[in-house]
Order: structure tokens, then C-alpha cells, then sequence
């Protein structure tokens, strides 16, 4: 009896973790405690621990309550990005397998270019140098489309000045472009993983590649890839971190500020570990009951 | 109008160093039921993957129902809706109800409305044999069904030539015939149809025509009767002994 309720226990504990579970575990009737997610239990008292000492430390109390200030930021720029980088990592993963040259090539260009820079100078290159290098550009077409008298000495083009682009729409195209590429790779492999068999039988029944795409392959590839595309969001979310170097307040930037000024460097970068944590885990939990949930209906 | 529907003239085709089909040629009659024989990697599938090219040709022309296919893909499209597939793994739509996979090429491509396409795909079910399966998925079904849902999707549309790439070498022998019978009733129906398979009671059956192939060449074409009774060629007899004796 003793050994049931160790295992219902366990199991139950089980269904809630997150990481390194052993399948052939689940089945065995017997307690092992080799097997046991003792880091669960750990993270558990970790979390009661911290709670605690936030709630009854006035100092640490503050310096949350500030940090987390920063959260709408860092959350809609992730959620834009990420929204972002998916258009854009579907469309260079179609053009990566396209057997139209140019498409090809110019996708696979732009994604052995992402992939080969750091993020950090990826952030830094197109906040400092290609955004504004697009604004210059800009306003030299907007001065030679009023040389030609297509418009106005004073129109949008030759108006628009560097300062009227945010830091943060920056920081989300620079997130955005690092993580389409990453995705193209995602949604490349996700459609290559479908069998030819299936393309073959679109395209015999008379349906073009583009339609094939749509209605047969596309489908399939991306209920495949819903797993990596969650893990990649997650990944996204700790990388928009990195903006806070574009001062765009996101809740490390916040942080960082807090801590400079305040000199309470252990109850800041605790709670913006413990945000960071909060999110993170919580995603990758819903990431798992979905998994799980596709895996039980899969046809 | 041409009497020969499919139209093949000096067909070869090579992958990379390896010539798959070496000058083939082979003409088609309406309606009648050619059965294409013999050892695997004799070009029997190239051949007929040539047909509806999902394999365009090395070399020759490929003339179904009188027009020259030139390789454009509004053409490809148009001829490819008029030449049902089925292949030797299904490739049903896993994602898609039977049903779903029955209507959905005749709604994009067919322009059939809902009602009209779930009417025909109906039919077709009913044909086949298992209409009560429509709302399942490819993978509650067995092998057998699976293939006979395949057929029903390709008759959907129907076309004007049915292409069958060993449609029963991956079924369980107890499910071959089920998809048998539904291939002979087509048969007797007068549909046009090209048959690449191992089923040498189907081919005495059924076809009106064998032809048996080997290392990507044509070796004979005649009658199952005088196939089976009398093979002219030593490779066609060596074939069949060896087939036959199983």
C-alpha cells in the first residue's frame, strides 16, 4: 500500500515537473529514489523561501515593487517580436527549401549572416546602424522624389528623422530579425520532416505547390514544431534581456537602474531573477500539458 | 480525338549515372487496363511517375489524351486533376478526416462547392465499400481501408486515368483482397487504368494487357493469357518462375 501511494505521489509530483523525466520511470510500481524530481521539491522551497523574504522585507518589498515596473515592457516587446519573427521566420523557412534560386539564396544569406553574430552586437548593429542608415536613406529618396516633383519639399520621407523611431521599436526589429532567423530554421526543418509521399499526393491530385503548401504540408509541419516555436519563445523572452543595453526600461534595465542608484544589488537582481523565473517555468509548464495533451490526441 | 489516352515516346530517364528507364515508349487505349510487371528497380514506377510526372523524363515526350505535356505548371495542374494516383503508402492526409481528404482537392482545384464535393465523396465512399468511416482519421483505419480511401479520393475527381504505384505491397495479405476487388470492379467499369503490381492473379484477371519490364527497358507486351502461358523472353520466364513459384 505504502509503495502505491509513494508512486501515486510521485507521479503526481511528476506531472508537474518540467524536465528529465524518465518515461520507463512513470510505469515502475516501485518508490526509486533515484528517479524522484528532488530539484522540484527544492525549487518548491526555494520559491516559499524567496516569497517570504520579499513579503516581510520592506527593502526587498521596494525594490520588486520597482522592478516589476518594468514587466509591460519587456512582455509586449517579446510578444511583438515574437509575432514578428514568426512571419518571418515562416517565410525564409519556405524560401530556404524553395527551389526558386533567388529565394533561396537570399534566405539562406540572411540567415547564415543572423546566425553567425553574437545577439548583443546583432542588438547594437541595427538599433545604431541600421535603423538609422534606413531613416538617411529615407530622407535621400524623399529629397529626390521632390526633385522629380513627385512630392512636396516637406513630405514623410524626407521628414522622418532618427529620433522618431524609438529605442524600443528598434530593440523589437533587432530581436525580431535575430529570432526569424532562428525560426526559419524551426519551420524548415518542421516541413521537411513531413514525407514527400505527402506533396507527391497533393500535387498529383492537381493542387499547386503553393496550395500543397497551404492545405497538406504546412498544417502538419507546424503542429510538429508548436513544442520548439514554445521553447523558442521562452529563449526570446530571457534574450529580451539583452535590449535593456537600448535603455528601453524593460525589467533588467529597470533593475540594473534600481541597483546602481540604490546600491542594493542582492534584492535587485534577485527579484529580476525570481520575474525572469516566474515567467519562464510557468511557460514552459503550459508548454508540457500542451505536448502532452497533443501527444493523447495524436491521429 | 486520340484513341490512345496516354501517349509515352521514347522515354528515358536517369538518375544522376543510373538510367532508370531507357528508351521507353507505350501507348495507352482508352479504357483498358495495362498491368506493369517486374523486379524491383526495373523502372516499372519511374515509368509510371513519368505518366503524371512526378518524374519528368530525362528524355521523350509525354502526350495524355492528346496534348503534348510542355512542362508548364498551369498544364501540369490541369492534366494531373484528370489522373488519379494511389500510391503504395496511401499518403492519406493524416491531418483530415476521411471525408476531409476525399473533398478537399475537388474544392480547390475541382471549384466544387461543400455540398457538392461531400455528395460525390459520399458516393465514392460507398463504392469503396466504407462509407460509415467517413468522419474517422486516416489512422483509426487499417491498412486496407486506408488504400480504399485513397481510391476513393482519386475517383473523386474523376479523372480519365487511374495510376496504381503497387497499391497492395504494403498492406497485410489479408487486406490485399479488399483493394483487389475494388481495382477489378473499376476494371469492369471501364475505367482507364495503369497498374504497376506484383499481384500476378490480378494481372491474369484483369488486365488486358501485360508488359513486363526490366533494367529500364520495355521486354515484352502482350496478353496476361500468352504472358503467363507463353513468355517469349528468357528474363520474362526467369521472372516468373521465380514469381510464381512462391
Amino acid at each position: 500500500m505504502a509503495a502505491i501511494q509513494a508512486e501515486q505521489q510521485r507521479s503526481f509530483i511528476a506531472g508537474e515537473s518540467l524536465e528529465d523525466l524518465n518515461p520507463a520511470a512513470l510505469s515502475l510500481k516501485k518508490f526509486d529514489w533515484r528517479e524522484f524530481p528532488w530539484w522540484f521539491v527544492a525549487l518548491i522551497i526555494i520559491a516559499i523561501g524567496t516569497l517570504m523574504v520579499i513579503l516581510t522585507s520592506p527593502s526587498f518589498t521596494k525594490a520588486f515593487n520597482t522592478i516589476i515596473g518594468g514587466l509591460r515592457v519587456t512582455i509586449s516587446a517579446t510578444l511583438t517580436a515574437f509575432a514578428i519573427a514568426v512571419v518571418l521566420g515562416l517565410v525564409t523557412g519556405l524560401g530556404r527549401i524553395s527551389n526558386k534560386v533567388v529565394s533561396k539564396n537570399v534566405a539562406t544569406l540572411y540567415v547564415e549572416l543572423v546566425r553567425g553574430v553574437p545577439m548583443l552586437v546583432l542588438i547594437f548593429f541595427v538599433a545604431l546602424v541600421m535603423v538609422p542608415a534606413l531613416v538617411t536613406g529615407s530622407n535621400k529618396l524623399g529629397l529626390a522624389l521632390f526633385e522629380a516633383g513627385v512630392l512636396a519639399e516637406s513630405n514623410f520621407l524626407s521628414n522622418l528623422s532618427i529620433r522618431d523611431i524609438p529605442m524600443f521599436s528598434r530593440a523589437v526589429i533587432a530581436l525580431s530579425v535575430t529570432y526569424g532567423a532562428f525560426l526559419a530554421e524551426v519551420f524548415r526543418a518542421g516541413i521537411q520532416s513531413i514525407s514527400k509521399g505527402q506533396m507527391e499526393a497533393a500535387r498529383s491530385q492537381g493542387m499547386s505547390y503553393g496550395q500543397a503548401m497551404r492545405y497538406i504540408i504546412l498544417p502538419q509541419a507546424i503542429r510538429n514544431v508548436l513544442p520548439a516555436l514554445g521553447n523558442d519563445f521562452i529563449s526570446m523572452l530571457k534574450d529580451s534581456s539583452l535590449v535593456s543595453i537600448l535603455a528601453v526600461g524593460d525589467i533588467s534595465q529597470v533593475a540594473r537602474l534600481y541597483a546602481a542608484h540604490s546600491f542594493r544589488f542582492g534584492e535587485s537582481y534577485i527579484s529580476l531573477a525570481i520575474l525572469y523565473l516566474t515567467m519562464t517555468l510557468s511557460l514552459s509548464l503550459i508548454i508540457k500539458i500542451i505536448e502532452r495533451r497533443m501527444a493523447k490526441n495524436e491521429r | 480525338m486520340s484513341d490512345n489516352i496516354i501517349e509515352l515516346r521514347h522515354i528515358s530517364k536517369n538518375f544522376g549515372e543510373i538510367g532508370a528507364l531507357r528508351d521507353v515508349s507505350l501507348t495507352v487505349k482508352r479504357g483498358s487496363v495495362v498491368v506493369i510487371i517486374g523486379p524491383s528497380g526495373s523502372g516499372k514506377s519511374t515509368l509510371l511517375r513519368c505518366i503524371n510526372q512526378l518524374e519528368t523524363p530525362t528524355a521523350g515526350e509525354v502526350w495524355i489524351d492528346g496534348e503534348k505535356l510542355d512542362g508548364s505548371d498551369e498544364q501540369l495542374n490541369k492534366i494531373r486533376a484528370d489522373i488519379g494516383m494511389v500510391f503504395q503508402h496511401f499518403n492519406l492526409y493524416p491531418h483530415l478526416s476521411v471525408l476531409e481528404n476525399i473533398t478537399l482537392a475537388q474544392k480547390i482545384v475541382r471549384k466544387r462547392d461543400k455540398k457538392e464535393a461531400r455528395a460525390i465523396a459520399m458516393d465514392m465512399l460507398e463504392k469503396v465499400g466504407i462509407a460509415e468511416k467517413a468522419d474517422s482519421y486516416p489512422n483509426q483505419l487499417s491498412g486496407g481501408q486506408q488504400q480504399r480511401v485513397a481510391i476513393a479520393r482519386a475517383l473523386a475527381m474523376q479523372p480519365k486515368i487511374m495510376l496504381f504505384d503497387e497499391p497492395t505491397s504494403a498492406l497485410d495479405p489479408e487486406m490485399i483482397k479488399e483493394v483487389l476487388d475494388v481495382m477489378l470492379l473499376l476494371a469492369e467499369e471501364g475505367s482507364t487504368m495503369v497498374i504497376v503490381t506484383h499481384e500476378m492473379g490480378f494481372a491474369r484477371a484483369a488486365a488486358d494487357e501485360v508488359i513486363f519490364m526490366d533494367f529500364g527497358e520495355m521486354i515484352e507486351r502482350t496478353t496476361p493469357e500468352l504472358l503467363f502461358s507463353n513468355p517469349s523472353h528468357e528474363r520474362t520466364k526467369l521472372f516468373l518462375s521465380q514469381i510464381l513459384q512462391k
